[in-house]
């Protein structure tokens, strides 16, 4: 017995070392993909569809959001939510054609996000712990990062051979570095402000894409299908 | 002196290239109440903008100029006296504005004061399990600021110092404590409070967990008619479920009320039966009853607990009287039938709704609906 077992082992030995090298490439190979979205193909009209409703939402909670972060930050005129702050995503959609303003979407989507987290870590040292604000910024940034998400994943099916760029990287320019309470509360006004002018263009831009760029391939689709 | 602060504070600070470019001083200050505050607004030279064309606003409201003074060229300072507690825990918007209304700097007051001993330190624990403690603030002044508090224990003789960590719970000055926690050993509790002005603690309070403890509101109360007997009803109801298995003793205690009135009537000489029955009541009247548990004796403890929320009201309504009947037949002219069809009319649809259909109808189902309606006007009255 023992010596059948004591033959058996050598072999044992380089099949496990075979399956343990195996198990770590795969690992590595899941960890580099991990980092991208995984993404569903669903039909084209439908993931627009989902996404606008998506986008209508947090754009209407913006609103919301920002009327109660003013309400909070005590009587604050318009003028504080205009100034001028470096580094604060600007609203607008750039590009041309479908694929760069769906990149544009996507790529202000991201860049929101950490200005969003640092307004609410500002709030959360300015305001009770009772708070709606708090719970309302959080949620924004949840959804914000659940939209960039659906459009990174509609991208990659609509434009398979268009690359995306890498995410931005959080860094000491992307967010402001540390600001008296007076800068902070301005600050949060203009990213909010910002962001709810954003939201509302994504919403007239997407119902655009959708009737240019699904149209376009169901009729691409019915023409091959003749075939 | 002032003058020579404009000069040497000027920093150029700034939002962007784009921005404004001024310095206020103090920044962001946290004051007592009552003080005063003297704030300067120092402008860089190159903005070319004179001091004596702007402006401050605090709270988005205008301050006199009889309250400013040029210090400088490019240097304006504005005296508060008497200062109100802050508006809101963001701090109060002091801002220094260019003449055509251009926010050039702001600074946020902190205005209130340091706390006081927090007081009315209570806690109670759910069925032995948990610990929740709420207290109130010692004084007014510190809840214009942030002033944070922070729920601290330990055991009494030996134990580390712990801090409470759930302060979510959705109510203000209070605070949970989920679990591991000692039983049969005093804890020794009290509460920190600190701002940016002071701090203070309260009187520490000692208890033993089994000595405050609180239960669920008894479940299945009914409550039932005796016979035909028109003055008693009888009420009965189940032990809570959570104390079943280590509950020695528990004593209960009802109370009753007319279905117009407010006015409870108590009952307290209940004891640790499970069943009640009431007497001296009004023939032919809906009454609802709630009933309440106190945990006595948990594990042997001697003191009393705490009493438990009144269980959801439960209804029945007494027998007429015979005499009553006989009497009130004779319908008064017009009214009483309109009343009586409008009630009926709305029991019905009722029933329909919400007892699938008139097969299950008994008394009973009647006297639900009875409190079902007083549950509906209750809402109605609180949303108006």
């Amino acid at each position: 017995m023992s010596g059948h077992v004591k033959n058996m082992c050598p072999q044992l030995t380089i099949s496990q070392a075979a399956r343990t090298l195996l198990s770590l490439l795969l690992v590595a190979a899941i960890d580099s993909v991990s980092a991208a979205v995984v993404c569903r193909k669903q039909p084209c009209g439908s993931s627009l569809q989902r996404s606008l409703k998506l986008t209508k939402l947090i754009h209407k909670e913006s609103v919301d959001l920002l009327k109660t972060y003013k309400v909070s930050q005590g009587d604050m005129s318009e003028l504080f939510c205009q100034m001028s702050i470096n580094n604060v995503p600007d609203p607008n959609i750039s590009g041309l054609d479908p694929s760069e303003r769906m990149l544009s979407i996507y790529s202000h989507c991201k860049a929101f996000l950490p200005h969003l987290k640092r307004v609410t870590e500002q709030q959360t040292d300015l305001q009770p712990p009772s708070s709606s604000l708090l719970s309302k910024l959080s949620t924004a940034h949840n959804r914000t990062n659940g939209l960039a998400n659906q459009i990174n994943c509609i991208y990659q099916t609509l434009f398979p051979n268009l690359p995306i760029p890498p995410e931005p990287v959080d860094g000491p320019t992307s967010v402001p570095p540390s600001q008296n309470v007076f800068q902070q509360k301005v600050y949060g006004c203009v990213v909010l402000k910002r962001f709810k002018e954003f939201l509302s263009r994504v919403t007239r831009e997407l119902r655009t894409l959708k009737s240019q760029v699904c149209t376009r391939r169901t009729t691409f689709a019915d023409t091959n299908a003749l075939f | 002196m002032l003058s020579l602060l404009c000069l040497m504070l000027f920093v150029p600070r700034v939002f962007s290239s784009s921005t404004p470019v001024a310095v206020i001083f103090p920044q962001d200050p946290a004051l007592r109440m009552g003080s005063s505050l003297t704030a300067t607004c120092t402008v860089s030279p190159e903005r070319g903008l004179h001091a004596n064309t702007m402006y401050w606003t605090m709270n988005g409201k205008r301050l006199p100029s009889s309250t400013y003074d040029l210090l400088s060229p490019n240097c304006l300072s504005v005296t508060l006296h008497h200062l109100n507690g802050s508006q809101q825990q963001s701090g109060d918007n002091l801002v220094c504005h260019s003449g055509d209304g251009h926010v050039l700097a702001g600074s946020c007051l902190y205005v209130g004061m340091p706390p006081e001993k927090p007081v009315n330190l209570t806690c109670w624990s759910r069925n032995t399990k948990d610990l929740s403690c709420k207290w109130t603030p010692g004084g007014r002044g510190e809840t214009f600021i942030k002033t944070k508090y922070t729920l601290k224990y330990k055991l009494r003789w030996y134990g580390r110092e712990r801090e409470c960590e759930d302060y979510s719970t959705g109510q203000r000055y209070t605070c949970y404590i989920p679990r591991d926690l000692a039983l049969f050993t005093p804890y020794e509790i009290w509460v920190e409070a600190s701002n940016q002005l002071g701090t203070a603690t309260s009187d520490v309070i000692t208890l033993d967990i089994l000595d405050v403890v609180t239960t669920d509101p008894p479940d299945n109360v009914h409550v039932s008619r005796v016979g035909e007997l028109e003055d008693q009803l009888t009420v009965h109801w189940g032990i809570p479920p959570a104390l079943k298995d280590f509950l020695f003793q528990a004593k209960y205690q009802i109370r009753y009320r007319l279905e117009d009135s407010t006015e409870w009537k108590v009952v307290d000489n209940v004891g640790n039966q499970t069943s009640c029955r009431l007497a001296g009541l009004r023939a032919g009247t809906v009454y609802f009853v709630q009933v309440r548990c106190n945990p006595v004796g948990i594990y042997g403890s001697r003191k009393a607990g705490i009493w438990s929320d009144w269980s959801h009201p439960s209804a029945a309504s007494t027998p007429h009287s015979e005499r009553l009947q006989s009497g009130s037949c004779e319908p008064k002219p017009g009214e009483q039938n309109s009343t009586l069809r409008r009630e009926l009319k709305q029991f019905f649809g009722w029933v329909r709704k919400h007892a699938y259909g008139c097969s299950g109808m008994s008394i009973k189902l009647y006297d639900q609906w009875r409190v079902w309606l007083q549950k509906s006007h209750k809402t109605r009255n609180q949303i108006l």
